[in-house]
């Protein structure tokens, strides 16, 4: 990648495992955010693999911004690959298939980098990388690791997403610097309602959940609100005892948040209260009166 | 869904009495269905499919396995969208083929056992749907069902996912293909009992169920969540549910109530006009008997021979009675608009009152 050759030489002398713990400044701002659906996708893959294999791979499909330096990752799909001691082998044409495939729901979705189960980077990766590089030109190809087998200290799914630069003076596919990238996890309001379900199952030992209805979303969305106030409503009274220094932060936090709510005239508001009731009721009775019409013609049908 | 139980079971009294032998096998796959079990994963793919083509109802394949009366549905891929129609389905044949080989090469469930549709705002009832999943559940032993994802609805902070299939009497009458006053009769169908709806449930595997810890963990930092622009964080929780606009939801239900009533409307004169020509045509054919019959009377009286009275058919012909499945489905999706609108009052009204005892 030309645009980072002084980014890369000056990181010569990390290896590219030792790099995982660093921030690199790159010389430009470079952003990653990754839908969720990718996220399970490759756990998927990760649960189906073959039974001798240690990770899995996949193609990462997304969109990026005019100038390449915001990639936004929407979807994914897997790779067979084989991969032994010394040398590894991934299905291309398998891969240019399913982007064909892919292709014909999503045009907009391009190739912009692949996946990888594990929090290793050996030299395999740089291979493929490599392959995904050239697939990409002239941008760069995202590299995204997930931890699967949860061995990091903190015990978490860690998502790293890394770029490459080619390192050494004569360029070598095998030779390549792995620079980690911010990442974001990002979704859509239509999403959001799903990933709330799922969530909801998260603390459930048979991992299951059943869809709730509007009333119960409600009732736990004002619980969910009762809660924060309590709790704003605590710590405000523990500042103004003196027993919990006061955070500037937080306090013009709550200065905003008071500033929204509307003054409305009483009289005002009274109208509008009614006049929102009145419509909703007519409403609930006209629906309940095609009801049972509907419901009367249905049993004379069944009479005659 | 009880009541449904026993009458697929009685249609065959064999199945019924090695039932119990074969709970533990399902190898005939005589167990009817009777919920659905969706993974985390699919949900999340008809999500991202449906919204990203909105406001086009688009649809897709669902993977998965039936376990004694469990639909387990563990992934899915979408089907393009259509364009033009005839050499369109022999490419959506196609590239349905393609996929489901190079899922099967990596271990993914390749059996179909259903499809998914997006909808707006309730309004899936068409007879393309009708169509569609008879097909599915003729060619797969009535272990097919179809998910209607509203994605109008979901935006308000509570997902909706439906799962539908139809019941026997409907598959009954949509086998012979003719929806008579009749036949509907006889089969006892009406709008309230074409379909039957299955409860869904949400399963995450154990990886899952890690990733959404680990996204629980995220902690916002207080000098990130002064900017707001910023992508939220994943999990926090959602107040969507409390949006306070609730006009253009209802406005919108009711508008597509009195499309539907319209469209109701017109069933019902189409058919006010058939009953009058059947009628006519009824009268005209008893004239000419009549007719007929003093003919013969006289020639018989003159020693004649008696003219046939046989061809009458071919002479008059009584108007084919229209199909009634058109408004079979107009009804069932009135009654739904109804339905919607009743669900979404409750929530609303709840609403209402507790911004109205904020402001005092």
């Amino acid at each position: 990648m030309p645009i980072n050759a002084a980014t890369s030489a000056l990181n010569l002398s990390f290896s590219p495992a030792t790099t995982t713990g660093f921030v690199i400044p790159q010389s430009r701002s470079f952003t990653v955010t990754v839908n969720p659906v990718v996220l399970f996708s490759i756990l998927d893959h990760y649960l189906r693999r073959q039974e001798n294999q240690d990770r899995v791979i996949g193609t990462l499909l997304g969109v990026r911004s005019e100038d390449g330096s915001e990639v936004e990752v929407r979807n994914c799909f897997p790779v067979p690959h084989n991969e032994t001691q010394d040398q590894v082998a991934v299905d291309m044409e398998y891969h240019h298939n399913m982007f064909e495939l892919h292709k014909k729901v999503n045009p907009k979705e391009l190739i912009v980098g692949w996946y990888a189960t594990g929090a290793n980077l050996n030299q395999w990766n740089a291979l493929i990388q490599d392959f995904y590089s050239k697939a990409v030109l002239p941008f760069q190809a995202i590299h995204l690791t997930m931890d699967t087998a949860l061995k990091n200290d903190e015990k978490l799914l860690g998502v790293k997403t890394y770029v490459s630069a080619p390192i050494g003076i004569s360029g070598k596919p095998e030779n390549c610097l792995f620079l980690p990238v911010p990442c974001d996890v990002k979704y859509f309001n239509a999403e959001r309602s799903g990933l709330d379900l799922l969530a909801s199952a998260m603390n459930e030992p048979s991992r299951t959940t059943s869809l709730i209805s509007d009333m119960d979303n409600l009732e736990k969305a004002i619980l969910t609100v009762q809660e924060m106030l309590e709790r704003v409503a605590d710590y405000v009274n523990k500042v103004l005892e003196g027993s919990v220094p006061a955070n500037n932060t937080i306090g013009r936090f709550l200065m905003d948040t008071i500033s929204v709510v509307p003054k409305i005239d009483k009289a005002e508001f009274e109208k509008m209260f009614n006049s929102h009731l009145q419509d909703l009721l007519m409403v609930v009775y006209l629906a309940n009166m095609t009801r049972t019409q509907l419901a009367i013609a249905e049993r004379l049908q069944l009479l005659v | 869904m009880a009541s449904t139980a026993p009458a697929t079971n009685s249609k065959d009294g064999l199945a019924n009495l090695s039932l119990n032998v074969t709970a533990a096998l399902d190898i005939e796959g005589t167990i009817p269905l009777e919920s659905v079990q969706l993974d985390g994963l699919v949900v999340l793919k008809i999500i991202k499919h449906c919204r990203e083509a909105f406001p086009a109802t688009v649809s897709g394949q669902l993977l998965g396995l039936d376990i004694s009366g469990v639909l387990e549905v563990t992934n899915c891929f979408p089907f393009p969208s259509s364009k033009s129609d005839d050499e369109n389905e022999l490419d959506v044949a196609k590239y349905q083929v393609e996929m489901m080989r190079c899922l099967r090469e990596i271990n993914v469930d390749h059996n179909p056992v259903g499809w998914y549709q997006s909808t707006y705002l309730g309004s899936f009832l068409t007879p393309n749907l009708i169509k569609t999943q008879y097909f599915y559940q003729q060619t797969f032993n009535n272990k097919s069902v179809v998910i209607i994802h509203d994605v109008s609805r979901s935006t308000h902070g509570n997902i909706s996912l439906r799962a539908f299939r139809f019941t026997p009497s409907f598959m009954e009458v949509q086998k012979e293909g003719k929806f008579t006053n009749e036949s509907l009769q006889k089969n006892k169908l009406t709008f309230s009992n074409m379909f039957e709806e299955l409860p869904i449930t949400i399963k995450n595997s154990h990886l899952v169920t890690a990733l959404l810890h680990s996204l629980n963990e995220y902690e916002p930092l207080p000098t990130k969540a002064l900017d707001k622009d910023k992508v939220e964080v994943p999990l926090t929780p959602n107040f969507d549910m409390l949006e306070l606009s609730l006009d253009p939801y209802i406005e919108k239900n009711l508008e597509l109530l009195l499309d539907s009533v319209e469209e109701f409307g017109q069933e019902q004169s189409n058919l006010a006009f058939w009953q009058r020509s059947y009628a006519r045509e009824q009268t005209k054919i008893q004239q000419y008997m009549q007719k007929r019959k003093q003919e013969n009377q006289s020639r018989q009286a003159a020693g004649l021979e008696p003219l046939p009275e046989e061809d009458i058919n071919k002479l008059f012909k009584l108007p084919p009675e229209p199909s009634k499945l058109d408004s079979l489905l107009i009804t069932s999706q009135i009654n739904n608009y109804c339905k919607q609108l009743n669900q979404y009052a409750g929530p609303t009204l709840g609403k209402l009152f507790v911004v109205g005892e904020l402001q005092k």
